[in-house]
């Protein structure tokens, strides 16, 4: 079939496209001059009276067009007019694509054939068309008019290497799903094998809307807009570029266009200006070894991965937003400017020196594996594990040998300095012992629960991608059967099939025979140290960063705070916290529990490990000690007086009811009890004890008092409008108070930042008041005028009712208290600003039977909720059953109740699922 | 002011005649029955005849109109001639009188089209796909009233949603004799969330509107309590607030659903002075959430709902006690 020569056309009318940005532009390619069409947002500016300050240069794959681009066109226009700075688009539609040129082509494309447009000549065809339009607008060429590339698919590695060969005029460049580089050693991925398969070529890619089809539904694109990406490729005639981009692939050395990208790849290398990569993890054909290669070439590159996205992640997701923040992160706005160089000044200068944030008369925290080394040669106790059978004691001197050759052995097998390590091992000495190795040779320890299960500790480890996994058996079966990257590392050593089995190359004991090396280097205070997953009950679980300055602060917190010393004994029940001992120099005993499953410590075991380490103080979660108080009668005579000599017990993960305490002092009669409340990203916040939780129970304000700030921590409030937004401004002491909002704190010990999540990082940390560092939470609440923090949920479980935002866990614990009621949910139904306030039940624990609330406990819930807060409680429903996160079982998952109770109350069925 | 109301013989319209003349209005009512309404010159006839309506305007600056065929069934013709053109009737009276403010009163079944309304604000009226005769005719009745709004015509719609309270014999009388005999069904799990309106309210709701309407016309604002209930838990209240006992026939919505279609059809062929028991539209109605988004209508009216829904089932309990 002859494919017959078209010049460029524009679109038709097209959901969310905007006609004015629509140009056709003729320009010289070094075979001749075509014509392009072009998405330009030159005219739209100029019709609104602005000149342009920057452009971005976008550039679109296969099959897509510059539909693909229509999003950032509108923002940046948005942003624009908003007064943000001026960025032109200019987004072409390459030759044979979208609605450019139609070459004249004799036979159907295959790889060798000279009918096929090759990277070299889309390269060119880019610069021929931009450097036209570039010329149009007169500032283009100034020092402050910044140049930003971006692509998508092959338009990523096309827009790439037009700007690592334009860098005099490049100042940044960005890259959605891309590859750039072929390993020799991996076979292409296997949808594209298919495509590419001979004689199917032809056939998927340009005889057939095949290859069209499927790259479609790599998003959750609606019918129209699928239409729109289709409207360009309507015949078999319009579709050779398709089959031309796919031919062009280099599958192979013998590929033409193999050496190509071969220079592309060292060039990107050499791309010394900002990057940002934004990655779909889901795409089938542009997987996540290209991501890895792409940061090796570009180390300085900033990360956002969408981890729910595929290839086309644009629709899916905010890339527009994400892009404009973080351009503006590069390129400050005029207007902008002065208020960023007032920030920098008063800026904390790094993480290297955070006193900016902690008590002015705290001494500098010492380096996390600074204590360690100081007791080389003691001869005490440093670590007593329970979890081994017998119980294992280490003294300080075996543990700094032992950390120190772990180390040692570690350099030798490769493991660099910010290496990943993926630590699959549970609390206990190997833990500690492959956890300081780490840390001295400054290697970063990545964690993830694994109550986040298979599915979800695959998705964190592979957006950590480790270099190196240390595993038990069953975390290496895990990452063989879920194929997560790394080179393995067992802990104790394996026979020859496992190891082969488990692809594991040696083992912890075997490194901690290694010869000490002389030297080991000395990790700077402001590298990674640990990247720590949250629980993912809201979404998928994020990494977060904490550097070696981050973990010293908080292990001076601990100090400073709850007077944990060097020397003192401590029962180390709740995992962030048994990590810790170490780097304070206080012994720590790990309880004979499963670390998953907290309800398995007994109040015997706690028993047995507080004589073991001498310990004063004791770690543990609500339902560790809900366990121990419920089995304290198997006490004997010796282990009761252990526990009598308890000065400090601290219960974190979740807040600690008065009940509770009563239990917990029940066994630990002359202890002081704290409860703190904090996150991942902030682990220690604030504080309450048995009294506090006693006498905020008095005040009769709603919620779950944790208590107040502690020393060192600064919080302020972002008050919440009536959208169940909060506000941009901060307010902090007496204004803070009595209203709902979210919690924004700061302190030396909070996180650095979420791990290649870089707009997440940048909207949690936007805050600049006073010249801090702040994070917020996206815990709502109230601050009441003794200073106390009152929670009352999460941001996104906000009812935004008519009369104004209301936190969900203040009726709930007003709800909580009716005598009918074991447990409740209050959530917004219908549109955010006129929400219908609902309370729901847990039918389980009481005799109510799901659907509609008898009358009378309606009736009565009802009144209540009017009489304390003024708030119309529209219906109250009981639930069949409650469904709540898995790592704590505590937190009810209210947004899973509001689906079920809207789709209830709009007459849906009961038994429905939840 | 002089203001006329029309449909005065019917308990919203009446009562709003009641609270103008106690406001200090003068007013004239326009029905086919005295309005019962103290202080009012009453004007008896048709809204369909011109000269009557005419009559009923003679120096009025504003007309409350009320006047409708309301009912489940029957001939479409008298619905068209009542709801449209006595409309269209209505609003050419007035504009030729020089009547400057027209507050026409309307229903959200205008804009339902038997989906669930969830929190939405008043939806265009669409007579092409309302339900029923009534909603279909009250649609074009009030697209003829919005459509003459002007500077100097001054047209506000209001959507009235499920009124109930002492006197109504629409939905309150019927609930409580259904449930008085056993005969009050539950659809469902009958928590489909639904607004309704106090009467005190919505006749405020109306004498706020002739303030606002020099303000803010040309639209169309639904007017509810703002404080949506689960439907089966509502009709138990008002059944309960009647004397009557808590309602125990429970039906599932797809049977009722059919039900309701074979009962119309049934009912079409016979001759029946009264409402079928059940219809589509009215399972329709019982099994699925309509409530609305108030923001806009209290920002218009300037009013707010003074009765609350539970403030409202105690003065029924005490009318009916009485």
């Amino acid at each position: 079939m002859r494919y017959p020569a078209r010049p460029a056309t524009t679109p038709p009318q097209l959901p969310e496209w905007d006609p004015a940005w629509s140009r056709i532009v003729e320009a010289e390619t070094p075979d001749g001059r075509h014509s392009f069409h072009v998405l330009d947002t030159l005219a739209v500016l100029r019709e609104a009276g602005l000149e342009p300050e920057g452009t971005i240069l976008a550039l679109h794959g296969n099959p897509t067009w510059s539909y693909l681009w229509r999003r950032l066109a509108q923002a940046t226009v948005e942003t624009a007019s908003s007064g943000g700075r001026v960025w032109r688009l200019i987004a072409p539609d390459q030759l044979d694509m979208g609605f450019s040129e139609r070459l004249p082509h004799d036979s159907a494309p295959t790889p060798q054939s000279g009918e096929v447009r090759r990277i070299a000549d889309r390269i060119d065809d880019f610069d021929a068309v931009v450097t036209t339009l570039l010329a149009e607008a007169a500032g283009s060429a100034d020092a402050d008019h910044p140049i930003v590339t971006i692509g998508h698919d092959w338009g990523g590695v096309l827009s790439l290497g037009w700007a690592v060969r334009n860098t005099d005029v490049v100042s940044a460049a960005i890259s959605l799903n891309t590859a750039v580089h072929q390993p020799e050693d991996a076979p292409i991925p296997a949808p594209l094998r298919a495509t590419l398969a001979g004689p199917m070529l032809p056939t998927a890619t340009v005889l057939t809307d095949g290859f069209l089809g499927v790259t479609l539904r790599l998003g959750d694109l609606s019918p129209e807009t699928k239409d729109a990406f289709r409207a360009p490729y309507r015949s078999a005639a319009l579709r050779h570029g398709i089959g031309g981009f796919v031919a062009d692939i280099p599958v192979d050395e013998a590929h033409p266009s193999h050496p190509e990208l071969q220079r592309i790849g060292t060039d990107i290398a050499a791309f010394e200006h900002p990057a940002l990569l934004v990655w779909g993890p889901k795409d089938p054909v542009f997987l996540e070894r290209y991501l890895r290669d792409l940061r090796q070439r570009l180390p300085q590159a900033d990360v956002h991965r969408f981890e729910t996205a595929s290839h086309l992640l644009s629709e899916d997701h905010d890339v527009a937003g994400l892009v404009l923040d973080w351009l503006s992160s590069q390129f400050p706005a005029a207007s902008d400017r002065t208020a960023d160089a007032r920030r920098s000044a008063t800026e904390r200068p790094s993480a290297a020196e955070p006193t900016t944030a902690s008590a002015p008369d705290s001494p500098a925290p010492r380096a996390v594996t600074a204590i360690l080394d100081a007791r080389r040669d003691d001869e005490s106790v440093a670590s007593v594990d329970f979890a081994q059978n017998p119980a294992q004691q280490i003294t300080w001197r075996h543990l700094w040998h032992v950390t120190t050759s772990i180390a040692s052995g570690l350099l030798e097998l490769g493991v660099r300095p910010g290496d990943r390590v993926s630590m699959l091992v549970p609390p206990g000495n190997n833990l500690t012992a492959a956890l300081y190795a780490c840390l001295k040779i400054g290697a970063v320890a990545v964690v993830a629960d694994a109550g986040l299960g298979p599915r979800g500790m695959t998705r964190a480890t592979t957006s950590a991608d480790p270099q190196w996994i240390i595993g038990e058996l069953p975390g290496l079966s895990l990452a063989r059967a879920f194929d997560w990257p790394g080179r393995r590392i067992s802990v104790k050593p394996l026979n020859r099939v496992q190891s082969a089995l488990l692809t594991v190359e040696t083992s912890l004991t075997a490194l901690s025979r290694t010869p000490h090396r002389a030297e080991l280097p000395t990790p700077p205070a402001e590298a990674d140290a640990a990247i720590l997953f949250t629980s993912g009950s809201t979404g998928p679980a994020k990494g977060v960063r904490y550097t070696h300055a981050d973990i010293s602060a908080l292990a001076a917190v601990l100090t400073r705070v709850f007077d944990v010393r060097e020397g003192t004994g401590l029962v180390a029940g709740f995992p962030p916290f048994a990590l810790l001992g170490p780097a304070i120099g206080a012994t720590s005993v790990t309880p004979d529990m499963s670390v998953t499953k907290p309800k398995t410590l007994t109040a015997q075991a706690i028993a047995d490990a507080i004589i073991a380490g001498r310990s004063t103080m004791v770690f543990a979660s609500p339902a560790a000690y809900r366990n121990v108080a419920a089995t304290a009668a198997d006490l004997d005579e010796d282990q009761r007086a252990a526990c009598a000599r308890i000065e400090l017990v601290l219960s974190a993960g979740a807040p600690v009811p008065g009940e509770l305490m009563d239990a917990i002092a029940e066994v630990f009669p002359n202890a002081s009890i704290h409860s703190p409340y904090g996150m991942t990203e902030g682990l220690l916040l604030t504080d309450i004890d048995r009294a506090g939780v006693a006498e905020a129970a008095e005040t009769g304000h709603l919620g779950v008092c944790v208590g107040r700030p502690i020393d060192g921590v600064e919080l302020a409030l972002a008050p919440i409008d009536e959208t169940g937004a909060s506000a941009d401004d901060l307010l902090v002491g007496a204004e803070a108070q009595d209203r709902l909002g979210e919690f924004v704190v700061s302190a030396a010990h909070i996180k650095s930042g979420y791990d290649n999540l870089w707009h997440t990082t940048a909207l949690s940390a936007r805050d600049d008041l006073d010249g801090r560092t702040w994070h917020r939470t996206n815990d709502i609440g109230r601050i009441d005028s003794a200073g106390r923090v009152w929670l009352e949920g999460r941001l996104q479980h906000v009812v935004t009712t008519p009369r104004g935002p209301v936190g969900p866990g203040g009726l709930e614990a007003l709800i909580d208290s009716d005598e009918a009621v074991s447990r409740s949910a209050v959530v917004g139904i219908g549109p955010a600003g006129t929400q219908a306030l609902v309370a729901v039940i847990d039918a389980e624990g009481t005799s109510l039977s799901p659907g509609l609330a008898p009358l009378d406990l309606a009736a009565r819930l009802r009144a209540r909720v009017a009489e304390v807060d003024g708030s119309d409680l529209s219906a109250v429903l009981v639930a069949p059953e409650f469904p709540t996160d898995i790592r704590h079982n505590s937190k009810i998952d209210r947004s899973r109740l509001a689906a079920w109770a809207e789709s209830v109350l709009a007459g849906g069925p009961v038994r429905g699922r939840i | 002011m002089r203001i006329t109301v029309t449909g005065a013989s019917g308990l919203l319209g009446s009562s709003v005649a009641r609270a103008l003349i106690a406001a200090g209005h003068e007013v004239t009512t326009l029905q086919r029955r005295p309005s019962g309404a103290e202080g009012a010159r009453d004007v008896i006839g048709s809204v369909t005849d011109p000269s009557t309506v005419t009559e009923a305007l003679t120096g009025a600056e504003a007309v409350v109109h009320l006047a409708a065929k309301v009912s489940m069934m029957g001939d479409p013709k008298d619905f068209e001639a009542v709801n449209i053109g006595g409309t269209r009737t209505l609003v050419e009276a007035a504009q030729a009188a020089g009547v400057p403010r027209l507050i026409h009163i309307s229903s959200p079944s205008v804009a339902h089209t038997g989906e669930s309304i969830i929190g939405e604000g008043a939806g265009p009226a669409s007579p092409d796909h309302a339900r029923g005769e009534y909603a279909r005719t009250k649609a074009a009745g009030e697209f003829i009233a919005l459509a003459a709004d002007s500077a100097d015509f001054r047209v506000l719609v209001l959507r009235p949603h499920l009124m109930w309270g002492p006197g109504d014999a629409q939905l309150t009388e019927r609930v409580i004799d259904r449930a008085r005999s056993g005969r009050m069904p539950v659809l469902g799990s009958g928590a489909a969330l639904v607004d309704t309106l106090f009467v005190d309210n919505a006749v405020e709701a109306i004498v706020a509107a002739l303030d606002a309407v020099d303000a803010k016309h040309g639209e169309a604002l639904v007017v509810t309590n703002g404080q949506p209930r689960p439907i089966g838990e509502l009709m138990s209240r008002i059944a309960i607030a009647g004397g009557a006992s808590e309602p125990k026939l429970r039906i599932p919505v797809a049977p009722a659903l059919a039900a309701g279609s074979v009962v119309e059809k049934v009912w079409d062929l016979g001759e029946h002075d009264d409402e079928p028991p059940l219809t589509r539209f009215l399972a329709e109605q019982l099994s699925t959430a309509h409530w609305f988004d108030q923001r806009r209508t209290h920002e218009v009216l300037g009013w707010r709902p003074r009765v609350s829904v539970e403030e409202g089932l105690e003065i029924l309990a005490q009318h009916y006690s009485a």
